[in-house]
C-alpha cells in the first residue's frame, strides 16, 4: 500500500472536539467541494427503480480535463434542507443511485470520486421496509466490481455502513478533522452501555480520528485543513481535497482493469495494521 | 466421489447434537421441556419456537457425521485498540475461549448428504456473534479456498453485527467479506445462506444477505438497525412483527421461511438442483 503526504502535526483538540468539528455546520459539504472542483457540475438523479435519494449527490464534471463521476453524501444547513437531505443518512435508494451511476461511469471509462460525509445509513422504519440492509451490502460488492479507479475521500464523517457502502476505493484519504467509524459515538456508546450519553468516553475509545485511521493502516493519507479548519476558507480546503485526490488517481488511470480491480480486492483483504499484527493474516496462506 | 442423494434420505440432523442450556418451560408456549425430545427435532418445539443454537450445534445439525474438518480454528482475536470499557476486550475474549467458544464465526469443510461444502457458522455467543477481524478472515480464506476449488458455501448466520472493540478494522471486514462474496458468485459456486435470530447490522448488511439463496428461520428478527435504536432515533411505533423472517420474505428479502427440522433436508436438495 503506498503512502504519500505525512501524517499532520499531532492536534491539541480532544477526541471529542474533532467529532464536534467533523459535524460542524459550517464545514463545507460535498457539493461545496464537487462545484469547486468541476465548475461544470451536472447533477444527475434517481435509482432507475423507485425513487431519488437526496442524501446522495451524484453527477458528472470535468475534473483535471477528464469527465469525472462524482459522488458524495450531502447534508443541508437550513432546517428545510437538513430535513430534505434527511442529515446525510442514505435511505436503501441511494446506494442503488450509487450503483447506478458507477455503472454509468464503468461503461464511458470514467474515473469515480466519492466524498464520504454521513452520520450513517437512516435509522428508519422505511429504510428497512425496502431492504437497507442488502442495498448496503449489495453496493459493497458491487464496488469490487466496477473497472474503472475509484478515490474516495472522507470530509466530515464517515458513519459506520452507511459510510463504507460509499467507501470501497482504490485509494481512501480523510481531511485531517474528520472522523470514520465502526458506529458513531452515540451508537456505540448506546450498544456498549446502552447508554448514549456516553458519547464522549465512546469516542475516545473508538480510535475515530484522521490519525488513528491512518495508523491503522485503513486510510491512505491526511489531508491538511486551513487554518481554522475546513469551515474557515472553503476555497483553500477544497484546493487540498482537490490536489490529494488528483495525486491519488494519476497511477490508477494507467493500470488495467485486471490489475486495478485485483489491487482493490487486496486493499481490503490485507488490511496493514492486521497483517502486522498477525503474520497469519498475510498474504500467503495454505 | 460425488453420490446422488435423494432429498428423503437425508436426515434431520447430520451428527447427535450437543446439549443446550434450556430454560424449564418453552418462551414461545410455556409447555414444560424436555431435553431429549427437543433434540430429536432440532430444539424446535411443538409450537414452533426455535430456539437459539450455537456454532457446535449448527455443525452437527448440518454436516454429515464424522466429516466436520475445522480450519483455521488456531486463528485468534487480539486487543490492537487496546480497549477498557466497560471491560477490557482482551479479558473478555480470553474467557469465553477459555468457556471453550471460538470466535464468533467458526469454519470448516464437510459433507452434506455425502456431498462436499464449506460451511460457515456464527455463534452468538461469542460477544454477540459480532463480525471481528478474526470472523472475517476465517469467512474470507473460507470463501477464496470454495471459489478456487469450486465447492458450495453454506453460511449460519447469527449476529448482532460488527463489533464495536475492533472498532474501524471489524467494519472493514463487511468489504472484506464482500470482496470475496463476489468471488463465489463471479466462480459459479453456489452460496446458500441461512438467518437465524438474530442477524443485524454489518453482518445482515454484508455476506448474510448476498446469497444465491436467502433462507431463514422462522421468527428470526433480521434487520440493519435494532428496534431499540429505530426508536431512540424516530420516535416511531413499530409494528409486531416487524423485522421478522416473515416480514423479511414479504419485503422481497429472502428466499424462504424454513423450520429447521426441513432445512438439511432443504439445503441437500437445493445444492444436487446447482451441482
Amino acid at each position: 500500500m503506498t503512502r504519500h503526504a505525512h501524517v499532520p502535526e499531532p492536534a491539541t483538540l480532544s477526541v471529542w472536539q474533532v467529532v464536534e468539528l467533523a459535524r460542524h455546520a459550517d464545514r463545507p459539504y460535498s457539493l461545496d467541494y464537487i462545484r469547486r472542483m468541476a465548475r461544470d457540475f451536472i447533477e444527475l438523479h434517481g435509482d432507475r427503480l423507485s425513487a431519488d435519494d437526496p442524501a446522495l449527490v451524484g453527477g458528472l464534471g470535468t475534473w483535471h480535463g477528464r469527465t469525472t463521476m462524482f459522488l458524495g453524501h450531502q447534508k443541508g444547513r437550513s432546517l428545510n434542507e437538513r430535513v430534505a437531505r434527511n442529515w446525510g443518512m442514505m435511505h436503501p435508494e441511494g446506494y442503488r443511485k450509487a450503483i447506478r451511476l458507477a455503472r454509468h461511469a464503468a461503461k464511458f471509462g470514467f474515473p469515480i470520486v466519492s466524498l464520504i460525509d454521513t452520520p450513517g445509513a437512516y435509522p428508519g422504519a422505511g429504510a428497512e421496509e425496502r431492504g437497507i440492509a442488502a442495498a448496503i451490502a449489495a453496493a459493497i460488492m458491487e464496488w469490487f466490481r466496477i473497472p474503472v479507479p475509484i478515490v474516495a475521500a472522507v470530509i466530515g464523517e464517515g458513519g459506520s455502513g452507511g459510510a463504507l457502502g460509499m467507501g470501497v476505493a482504490d485509494r481512501v484519504i480523510m481531511l485531517e478533522n474528520s472522523i470514520y467509524s465502526v458506529a458513531s459515538p452515540e451508537a456505540a456508546a448506546s450498544i456498549v452501555w446502552r447508554d448514549n450519553s456516553r458519547k464522549v468516553e465512546a469516542a475516545e475509545q473508538l480510535q475515530l480520528t484522521s490519525r488513528d485511521l491512518m495508523a491503522m493502516g485503513v486510510v491512505e493519507e491526511v489531508v491538511g485543513e486551513p487554518e481554522g479548519s475546513a469551515g474557515a476558507d472553503y476555497d483553500a480546503a477544497a484546493r487540498s481535497l482537490d490536489e490529494a485526490l488528483h495525486r491519488h488517481l494519476q497511477p490508477l488511470m494507467t493500470q488495467t482493469t485486471v490489475e486495478l480491480l485485483q489491487h482493490r480486492y487486496e486493499r481490503f483483504r490485507y488490511i496493514d495494521s492486521l497483517v502486522h499484527a498477525e503474520p497469519q493474516f498475510g498474504p500467503k496462506i495454505d | 466421489m460425488e453420490v446422488a442423494v435423494k432429498r428423503e434420505d437425508i436426515r434431520i440432523a447430520g451428527g447427535p447434537l450437543p446439549d443446550i442450556p434450556l430454560p424449564t418451560n418453552c418462551p414461545g408456549c410455556g409447555v414444560g421441556l424436555d431435553l431429549k425430545e427437543l433434540k430429536k427435532h432440532n430444539f424446535v418445539c411443538d409450537c414452533g419456537h426455535h430456539f437459539r443454537l450455537g456454532a457446535d450445534a449448527w455443525i452437527a445439525l448440518i454436516a454429515d457425521r464424522g466429516s466436520w474438518h475445522e480450519r483455521w480454528g488456531d486463528v485468534r482475536s487480539h486487543d490492537l485498540l487496546n480497549w477498557k470499557v466497560p471491560k477490557p476486550y482482551q479479558e473478555q475474549i480470553d474467557q469465553l475461549m477459555e468457556d471453550g467458544l471460538n470466535e464468533a464465526v467458526r469454519t470448516g469443510m464437510c459433507t452434506l448428504g455425502r456431498r462436499a461444502i464449506w460451511l460457515a457458522a456464527f455463534d452468538f455467543r461469542f460477544v454477540g456473534g459480532t463480525l471481528s477481524i478474526v470472523a472475517g478472515e476465517r469467512l474470507a480464506r473460507g470463501m477464496e479456498q470454495a471459489a478456487a476449488a469450486s465447492i458450495p458455501y453454506v453460511l449460519i448466520a447469527a449476529s448482532g453485527g460488527a463489533r464495536m472493540q475492533e472498532g474501524v478494522l471489524a467494519l472493514m471486514q463487511m468489504a472484506k467479506v464482500n470482496a470475496a462474496v463476489g468471488r463465489l458468485h463471479t466462480a459459479g459456486v453456489p452460496y446458500i445462506s441461512v438467518l437465524t435470530d438474530p442477524t443485524f447490522g454489518g453482518t445482515a448488511a454484508s455476506l448474510a444477505l448476498l446469497a444465491d439463496i436467502n433462507i431463514a428461520e422462522p421468527g428470526a428478527a433480521i434487520g440493519f438497525t435494532g428496534p431499540r435504536v429505530i426508536k431512540q432515533a424516530t420516535y416511531a411505533d413499530l409494528p409486531p412483527g416487524f423485522q421478522s423472517a416473515e416480514f423479511q420474505l414479504g419485503h422481497g428479502q429472502v428466499d424462504m421461511v424454513v423450520p429447521r427440522t426441513e432445512l438439511r433436508p432443504l439445503i441437500g436438495h437445493l445444492l444436487e438442483m446447482h451441482a
